[in-house]
């Protein structure tokens, strides 16, 4: 099956403007996550791409089947798109049992009886609900609810399957199960899907790429791997991951070699888009990279501790000296008083 | 190639309604323009009727009662009813699960019925004025005054104040009340001072839609101001038919006019008051529903308030006209063991039109309730989640049949029946009844049913787009089958409006289009009180069945 693409979508919502210029692919057999925080339009791209959006500017196409064009006036109605929409409520009729929200595609394209319950079955033990097809959608939990709605949406075999927050609904615990199981699936079953989410760990998680949104726009796009280790902007940097801020300005720069001046102190980082000597600068590192030293050094600095927390699985303290305050975990218990942190260069990004 | 174009679908029904509702509107305008009745040859375009009308001494008195009675009831009924919401919503007034269907009954039980029951109960010779009269050797209230009638139409319509407000009063966070407690406010004044400020846009909404029902008032002022000459605008209308001799349909299409252009005004301040009473609503403080205020010593005299409007308004009235309609004959010196028959029940079935009126209010009330609901569904749905000037357009086109009284729409729809050649067959069946009901209360029922509609989640219709539906196809496997019970109770409250209904039909009234709402009207003309008591019985005992089955299913009785 062919790629989704989608080249300069823009969508404007009375004078707001949600989209304003999106272009991204979906290979087959990838799975592509939207993040973003609310407001960013990463929803409105999936509306829009499904149909239930009318964008104003821009291409949505699978090979070479267009579904909107807005130069040349195409647009296809959602249903007339094929596509499987996994709504973050669900959405699941709760007028027709199990085994006819599942079928409802399949009847809508004249699929004959037996056939049809041939293959609204085997969708059903895909998703192992095979023996609640008579069940009513209110009399399920929400993890199979949602397995419903995934199975309604794969029955009649889309070309992109998209999925709108598939997790939120769920509690925390079963969040996680369900996302491995639902990667699990997409991948065996060799599909393409559009994700939408808003929580990093589920995007990283699930996707093979991830659309960073911000503003209705796409701010960086790459691997989880590369979003969560290089990322391009204070932005990317800051929304993925627990991290420290540290606010300085900048006292040198050869190539990608910055030098951070917070106070007397200089801390020596990655630059990532900085450029102005003495101008304001912002160091970002993530939490699990800082590291307890045993002594001075090249960009360690002496802290005192302000406060300890366990969390379960590790600990995390806060440590502070004037003006600035660092969180930083570690796998057992520190002592307290003051201590010497190293901040690894090539952890610490300047922007 | 397909067969079926839901685009082309949606524009034809849309311009089928504002055909049979703005047909009859154009149409009485054109005639008011003309110096004789329109299917008249001879008939030119003039301005002699305004002429006419506008130098009768008589219309401006009309028109000036109609404003006065309008401002009077208005004035009696928005601070009752706002106190009535008050306490029914927001104190432990003793038995409220008890009273809240009774104070919705004056809405649904016909006003002309409760207009003879007043006659017959405080009238001159009535059951109590006698009684009155025994005890203290007079009669210590007029029925037939000007005051009287603007009391009476005040209390009757209190349900309509105290709905809108109570309905704010429940979206109405506790916590506004609770921070008045707690600084030491009697519940008396946190309902002056806080709760009933903060929902002024809901008594104010009522307020307007009660001003607005005292021009649209036929039933009390006929039966209640006739009798000392008194005459508001309706009744003007009314008696106009015979003032000529001959038929001055030029002279009623002004007062129609002039009716429609005190009312429309009021339907557009309405339309406006409504939204922002939403939008006020919406502001409410947070916090879930605590205990109730307690009125501690008020309880009892609170009660003793609410049952004494309930007594006035439904029960002496309906207990009269019961009361009349088991015995022979009722004045001073009656007594009344002598003269209890169940007579004037058997004598109905002695009248063919009266036995027709009788199955035409069932049959208009039950088929014809369903067929229009059937409409209002349909066009409900034509414009359901569709976002486009068209669905604004319906939405005014709705609205227009508002502006007109019942009184007035009847005589539009008989004309429009004249007036187009190929109806004239249908204008003594019931096909015309059904139409002008269907199109009066448009508004209503379109009211009930979208709000039906729109309970139904955007992402259940959304679902089955995506999975391959049509629009048509998602509202009859999504849509419909979700709101089925919703569209039965539609059904039910539609049905309480219809055999309510009494001054739509009257002009409509023809051997075959009896309904007993326009018979009542027909017979109390002619003095046959024995009959109308008995029909007026039978009347309240079909819409006290519909309430019945209706409360039992739990149907809420307001839009």
């Amino acid at each position: 099956m062919p790629d989704l693409v989608i080249d300069d979508l823009h969508v404007r919502l009375g004078d707001n403007d949600i989209l304003k210029g999106v272009t991204f692919t979906v290979p087959q057999g990838q799975i592509v996550a939207l993040l973003g925080p609310s407001g960013s339009g990463k929803t409105t791209i999936l509306r829009s791409v499904a149909g239930l959006e009318q964008p104003y500017r821009g291409v949505i196409r699978i090979g070479n089947g267009v579904f909107f064009d807005g130069a040349k006036g195409i647009n296809v109605p959602a249903e007339k798109r094929g596509l499987g929409l996994v709504f973050q409520s669900y959405a699941l009729w709760p007028h027709r049992t199990v085994f006819e929200n599942v079928a409802y595609g399949l009847k809508l394209r004249g699929v004959a009886r037996e056939e049809l319950a041939r293959r609204a079955k085997a969708a059903l033990a895909q998703i192992g609900l095979d023996h609640l097809g008579e069940r009513y959608p209110h009399q399920l939990s929400g993890g199979q609810q949602q397995r419903v709605a995934l199975a309604r949406a794969l029955v009649y075999e889309p070309p992109v399957i998209l999925l709108d927050e598939p997790l939120s609904n769920l509690d925390a615990k079963l969040r996680e199960e369900a996302r491995a199981w639902l990667r699990r699936l997409i991948t065996s079953l060799n599909l393409s899907a559009l994700c939408v989410t808003h929580d990093q760990v589920e995007a990283m998680a699930i996707a093979d790429r991830v659309l960073l949104l911000e503003g209705g726009k796409i701010v960086q796009s790459g691997t989880p791997t590369e979003l969560y280790s290089a990322p391009n902007s204070l932005f990317a940097a800051e929304f993925m991951g627990a991290n420290n801020r540290i606010q300085g300005t900048l006292e040198a720069l050869t190539g990608t070699d910055a030098t951070l001046r917070v106070g007397d102190r200089s801390l020596r980082g990655i630059a990532r888009g900085v450029t102005r000597l003495g101008s304001s600068a912002t160091g970002v590192i993530r939490l699990e990279r800082v590291r307890l030293a045993d002594g001075p050094g090249e960009n360690r600095i002496a802290m005192r501790r302000a406060a300890s927390m366990y969390l379960g699985e590790r600990y995390e303290h806060v440590f502070e000296t004037d003006g600035l305050s660092v969180r930083i975990f570690t796998a057992a218990p520190i002592e307290g008083g003051e201590r010497w942190l190293e901040f690894p260069h090539d952890a610490l990004w300047i922007f | 190639m397909r067969l079926f174009n839901y685009g082309l679908f949606r524009l034809a029904v849309i311009a089928i309604v504002a055909l049979a509702v703005l047909a009859p509107l154009v149409l009485v305008f054109y005639q008011s323009f003309l110096d004789a009745p329109f299917f008249q040859p001879s008939a030119k375009l003039s301005l002699d009727a305004y002429d006419f009308v506008t130098s009768d001494s008589d219309f401006w008195d009309a028109f000036a009662n109609s404003v006065m009675l309008a401002a009077g009831m208005t004035a009696i009924a928005v601070p009752l009813g706002a106190v009535l919401a008050f306490l029914m919503v927001r104190t432990d007034l003793p038995g409220r699960a008890l009273l809240e269907p009774l104070l919705l009954v004056p809405i649904f039980i016909s006003a002309i019925v409760l207009a003879f029951g007043y006659v017959v109960a405080l009238g001159p010779v009535g059951v109590f004025s006698i009684a009155a009269k025994d005890a203290f050797g007079f009669v210590p209230w007029n029925l037939y005054s000007f005051p009287s009638l603007i009391v009476i139409a005040g209390l009757m319509h209190v349900p309509h104040v105290y709905l809108y407000t109570a309905a704010a009063l429940r979206g109405l966070g506790a916590d506004v009340e609770e921070a008045a407690r707690v600084i030491g406010a009697p519940p008396w004044r946190i309902a002056l001072t806080v709760s009933l400020p903060m929902v002024t846009p809901a008594i104010l909404f009522g307020g307007v839609l009660v001003f607005f029902l005292g021009f649209e008032l036929f039933g009390l002022p006929l039966v209640l101001g006739d009798p000392q000459g008194l005459l508001v605008l309706s009744t003007y209308l009314y008696k106009l038919t015979n003032k000529l001799g001959v038929p001055s349909y030029q002279l009623m299409a002004v007062v129609v006019v002039a009716i429609v252009a005190i009312t429309a005004p009021l339907v557009a301040v309405q339309r406006r008051l409504l939204k922002s009473a939403n939008r006020y609503v919406s502001m409410r403080g947070k916090g879930v529903r605590s205990d109730l205020m307690r009125l501690g010593g008020w309880r009892w005299p609170a009660l003793a308030i609410v049952i004494a409007w309930f007594t006035v308004t439904v029960a002496i009235p309906l207990f009269g006209i019961g009361l009349r309609s088991v015995v022979t004959s009722w004045g001073e010196g009656v007594r009344l063991s002598e003269v209890l028959t169940l007579a004037h029940y058997g004598d109905l079935w002695d009248y063919p039109n009266v036995v027709r009126g009788i199955f035409n209010t069932i049959g208009i009330g039950v088929i014809g309730g369903a067929v229009a609901v059937g409409v209002y569904t349909l066009v409900a749905l034509v414009v359901h989640r569709w976002n486009s000037g068209w669905t604004r357009l319906v939405d005014y086109i709705v609205m227009a049949p508002r502006a007109m009284p019942g009184l007035v729409a009847g005589l539009a729809m008989l004309w429009l029946f004249l007036f187009i050649k190929p109806l004239n067959p249908l204008r003594a069946t019931m096909i015309s009844v059904w139409l002008a009901y269907t199109v009066v209360w448009f508004a209503y029922g379109m009211r009930l049913v979208s709000g039906t509609l729109l309970q139904v989640g955007p992402e259940l219709e959304e679902a089955a787009r995506v999975a391959g539906a049509t629009t048509g196809r998602i509202q009859r496997d999504v849509t419909v089958p979700l709101v089925r019970y919703g569209i039965l109770a539609s059904w039910l409250l539609v049905f309480l409006i219809f055999a309510r209904e009494y001054s739509t039909g009257i002009y409509l009234l023809a051997p075959g289009t009896e309904v007993i709402g326009s018979l009542l009207v027909s017979l109390w003309g002619t003095g046959a009180i024995d009959m109308v008591s008995a029909l007026s019985v039978i009347n309240v005992l079909i819409i006290g069945l519909g309430l019945a089955i209706a409360m039992r299913l739990g149907v809420r009785l307001h839009a």
